[in-house]
């Protein structure tokens, strides 16, 4: 009788409330745009739930080494749920599983992993992604069309995905016709030397396809360096000022945008839902939407294109 | 042993409380249930007012916070207003061609107000007139179709607010502003004109006002405009993503003021504020839990003061309806042994309350009492048996007949036949009458032929010393007497009062009724007896040689037993003069009373 009216007192309410949870959420990169929405959507989820969340990331996002020492240390710090973006795809899998082992229940959020013992994959489902890219392209100029797809890592996870659902929509149409596909190592640079050589080769190319913020800003800068803004069009990924700026003149035709930080939100809660030991959803799309010149100042959409208020 | 002995005790107290019915059960479920009952009562009673404080104070706190902000965004939007007040009443300088005049008037204002991201002026037409600051203008703004231009136009002198957006009015300048704009109409010689100011502030400072008001850890503010738009709120960009719903419309039905609701468990405090001159709604939300820290350990000390106080008073009612029912169970232990013929018991101690102390008391009074009469009851059944086997030794007393037998011998050998055939029938009815075939009771009649038969005897044997007589009326002869009760008497009269005398003696009996009361007179003219051996004449088992062995005081008690203390033998006698007994025992019609077996 004494425990369960005591056990009623504190089941009370039926969102956890936990002051000593402790969330740590694990990025690529700090000091990013899609980043720090992300942190944005995790700090939300921290207010909301009344949690603590901590909120790190190497400086760079080729830091495989610190992301997993990163990890390491969340284990060491007996934190009740890890929320991660993870670099690589494979070599963040022992660590990864490690904290799985020592019953940290561990989501990942935007980049997934190679393991199918993680507790929730929070992120864009890029397969779908890409064929929203490819369907808008279809959509805005037809199927009679050469392109260049400008992929970022042979191989990483996510731009095998993107990949994989432009091609669908690419095979769907028989007339488009797909001239390469290159690889910028999510370097602008190597992207705007990439897309300037294509340029000067196939003098028929009538759109680039790029699959990150990376690539979208470096081939923009290849067009316009060669002075074809608006003669080849751009679908492009991501949302930062520059590719806005393009936007705005025309020379991106579009951008497919995720939601950072429905990912940081929804990592946090689901992390503290599992802390909790309840169930979760093992795959949670957080979407992908096309943004064009046209529909960029609805009100739906500002926050997502323009997340910060200065 | 002796522990296991007491674990089964105090294991049978246990199972004696929750025999239902019982006492004990009685007094400890009553108890508990009514101090149970006022205990709750109170706890409800204090948990309501402290809740009803609770959500007052939570309303309360979160009201003064909320009018701070409220004033806060109030001095925002005054701003506004206030340099939009501004262009109109420097508009004449405009209109007379002295537009740089009244660019320095808003340069400065902005260089004040830092946080004035834009101040613009535009023709009915969408052109720009003046801006502040004076920058490169997005070539894709179209002001004619912004919403912070058609609405103005729409509605003339009005301040038109807008909720946040981005604005674009400069080229790669995307600021997040709140918009005021207001349509003011000039009278000019050239006719009538109208022109839309513009007035962008950043939203970032509205956005921290708003954001800093801490509704406790979770309770949080938000704003919306009159037609339900989004200004602020915290959570903005899950509502857009569609992961959060809030209740917008109700607070936009509402009138301002406070109610308290319950959601998922909880209680939640809103409290809905309006923003002059805007017509923006400030709602506040705010958990009561947690404005009002101390309210749950208060549930919960209640709670814990109502485990505890039950406990104790379990315990407490256990004890106390032990303490009482224990002695009456004690009590009814010995009287179910009672119950059960078991009078072997000593006295009970008397202890526990006053009432039982009574009760025991009594109780003892009555055992004592019990155990008096039955020992009193033996006695008697004891002396009754003594008395009867000496009657029955009395009715066959062997001396009597050797003596009445040698009488008859002498009297055979004298050939006195008519005086043996007299003697011998006079025997025969003596010993009838006697054994009367067991019976205890005779009639009267057959009292009176024994006396005559035993007179018979003793007279031919005395030769005819003395005479009797006999007066019994015809109507006392049918009643029932126990028998042999007068041949004592007569016994004594010849042996002690007339053998002795020199005189022939002569014996009455008589027998009347007196009320209900029947005597038997038996006097005789003898000797007499002296005052000290009339004293004792009852008392003493007079066993003297002649006696037959059945005395006076043999009658004396067998009246008594059978018939009760009220009857008996009383003897009057005068020295020289004689003697008169008086038997007297109830009038009786038939056999009724104790058959003596």
């Amino acid at each position: 009788m004494i425990v369960s009216i005591l056990a009623s007192c504190a089941s009370k309410s039926a969102v956890p409330i936990g002051d000593d949870l402790n969330v740590r959420v694990i990025v690529k990169k700090q000091n990013h745009d899609f980043w720090a929405v992300v942190e944005l959507g995790a700090l939300a989820a921290e207010r909301e739930f009344g949690i603590n969340v901590e909120y790190t990331g190497p400086t760079s996002e080729e830091d495989i080494d610190g992301q997993i020492r990163m990890v390491e240390a969340a284990i060491e710090d007996k934190v009740d749920a890890i929320v991660l973006a993870a670099i690589d795809y494979n070599l963040l899998v022992p660590v990864a599983e490690q904290a799985r082992d020592a019953g940290i229940p561990v989501l990942i959020i935007d980049s997934n992993i190679n393991s199918d013992r993680m507790n929730s994959f929070i992120g864009t489902d890029n397969v779908d992604a890409g064929r929203v890219l490819g369907q808008s392209l279809v959509d805005t100029m037809g199927t009679d069309v050469d392109i260049v797809i400008v992929s970022f890592v042979k191989g990483a996870a996510s731009s095998n995905e993107r990949e994989q659902g432009v091609m669908e929509i690419i095979e769907a149409n028989e007339n488009i016709n797909l001239i390469d596909t290159l690889y910028c190592n999510s370097d602008e640079a190597i992207a705007e030397a990439l897309t300037i050589d294509m340029l000067e080769k196939h003098k028929e190319l009538d759109a680039f396809v790029c699959l990150n913020a990376y690539a979208t800003v470096g081939t923009a800068r290849g067009v316009i360096s060669k002075g074809l803004e608006g003669d080849v069009k751009i679908i492009g990924f991501d949302s930062t000022p520059e590719e806005i700026s393009y936007l705005e003149k025309d020379i991106i035709e579009l951008v497919v945008v995720q939601n950072p930080f429905s990912m940081g939100y929804l990592g946090v809660k689901y992390a503290i839902e599992a802390a909790y030991g309840n169930t979760i959803p093992g795959n949670v799309n957080t979407g992908a939407v096309v943004i064009t010149k046209e529909n960029m100042y609805l009100p739906e959409n500002q926050k997502l294109v323009f997340p910060f208020v200065d | 042993m002796n522990k296991v002995k007491r674990i089964g005790r105090s294991f049978k107290t246990i199972k004696g409380i929750f025999k239902l019915g019982s006492l004990q059960s009685v007094i400890t479920i009553s108890f508990a249930a009514i101090t149970m009952i006022a205990m709750l009562v109170i706890g409800i009673v204090f948990y309501s007012s402290f809740s009803d404080n609770a959500r007052e104070s939570a309303t309360e706190s979160t009201t003064q916070i909320m009018t701070q902000a409220k004033l806060n965004l109030e001095y925002y939007l005054g701003t506004m207003v206030e340099i939009s007040d501004l262009i109109e009443d420097n508009m004449a300088l405009f209109t007379a061609g002295n537009t740089d005049k009244i660019a320095d008037i808003l340069s400065l204002t902005r260089e004040i107000r830092q946080d004035i991201e834009s101040i613009t002026l535009y023709s009915d037409t969408g052109a720009i007139l003046l801006a502040e600051p004076d920058l490169k203008f997005d070539r894709n703004l179209v002001p004619t179709r912004e919403d912070w231009f058609t609405y103005a136009a729409a509605n003339p002198f009005d301040y038109v607010f807008q909720p946040p957006h981005v604005q674009r009015i400069y080229e790669d300048l995307r600021p997040w502003v709140v918009t005021l704009s207001r349509s003011m109409v000039l009278d000019l010689t050239e006719g009538r004109r109208n022109y839309i100011a513009v007035v962008d502030m950043n939203f970032s400072g509205i956005e921290e006002v708003c954001s800093q008001v801490e509704l406790g850890h979770r309770g949080y503010i938000y704003v919306v405009d009159d037609s339900g738009k989004i200004i602020y709120h915290p959570q903005q960009q899950l509502i857009y993503a569609g992961l959060k719903e809030e209740n917008i419309q109700r607070a936009l039905s509402n009138e301002t003021g406070s109610f308290i609701e319950e959601f998922n468990g909880e209680e939640i405090s809103t409290v809905i504020m309006g923003v002059e001159p805007s017509g923006w709604k400030m709602v506040g939300i705010s958990y009561v839990d947690e404005i009002v820290r101390n309210r749950r350990s208060f549930n919960n000390l209640i709670v814990v003061i109502l485990l505890v106080g039950l406990g104790f008073i379990v315990v407490a009612s256990i004890y106390i309806s032990y303490k009482i029912s224990q002695p009456i169970k004690r009590l009814e232990y010995q009287m179910n042994r009672i119950e059960r013929g078991d009078f072997n018991i000593e006295n009970l101690e008397v202890r526990g309350e006053d009432e039982v102390k009574q009760l025991t008391r009594s109780f003892n009074v009555m055992i004592r009492r019990i155990k008096k009469l039955m020992s009193q009851i033996i006695d008697e059944q004891e002396a009754k048996r003594k008395n009867e086997l000496k009657a029955l030794q009395a009715q066959i007393n062997p001396h009597f007949l050797y003596n009445t037998l040698d009488s008859i011998i002498w009297m055979n050998e004298n050939e006195n036949h008519e005086g043996v055939s007299e003697m011998t029938a006079a025997l025969a009815k003596l010993f009838r009458i006697s054994l009367s075939r067991g019976r205890e009771i005779i009639t009267v009649e057959e009292e009176v032929e024994h006396a005559v038969s035993y007179l018979t005897i003793q007279k031919m044997r005395y030769k005819n010393k003395f005479t009797y007589s006999i007066n019994l009326p015809e109507e006392l002869k049918n009643l029932r007497t126990m028998k042999l009760l007068m041949q004592p008497i007569i016994e004594n009269a010849i042996y002690h009062g007339i053998a002795n005398i020199p005189d022939e003696g002569r014996i009455q009996i008589s027998v009347y009724r007196k009320e209900d009361t029947l005597v038997y007179k038996v006097s005789d003219n003898g000797y007499g007896i002296d005052e000290n051996q009339l004293e004792n004449i009852l008392l003493e088992d007079s066993t003297s040689m002649h006696s037959s062995g059945v005395g006076l005081k043999n009658v004396n008690e067998r009246i008594k037993l059978y018939y009760g203390y009220d009857f008996g033998v009383s003897i009057e006698s005068v020295q020289e003069e004689g003697t008169t007994v008086y038997i007297r025992i109830p009038v009786r019609k038939e056999e009724s009373g104790e058959k003596i077996s």
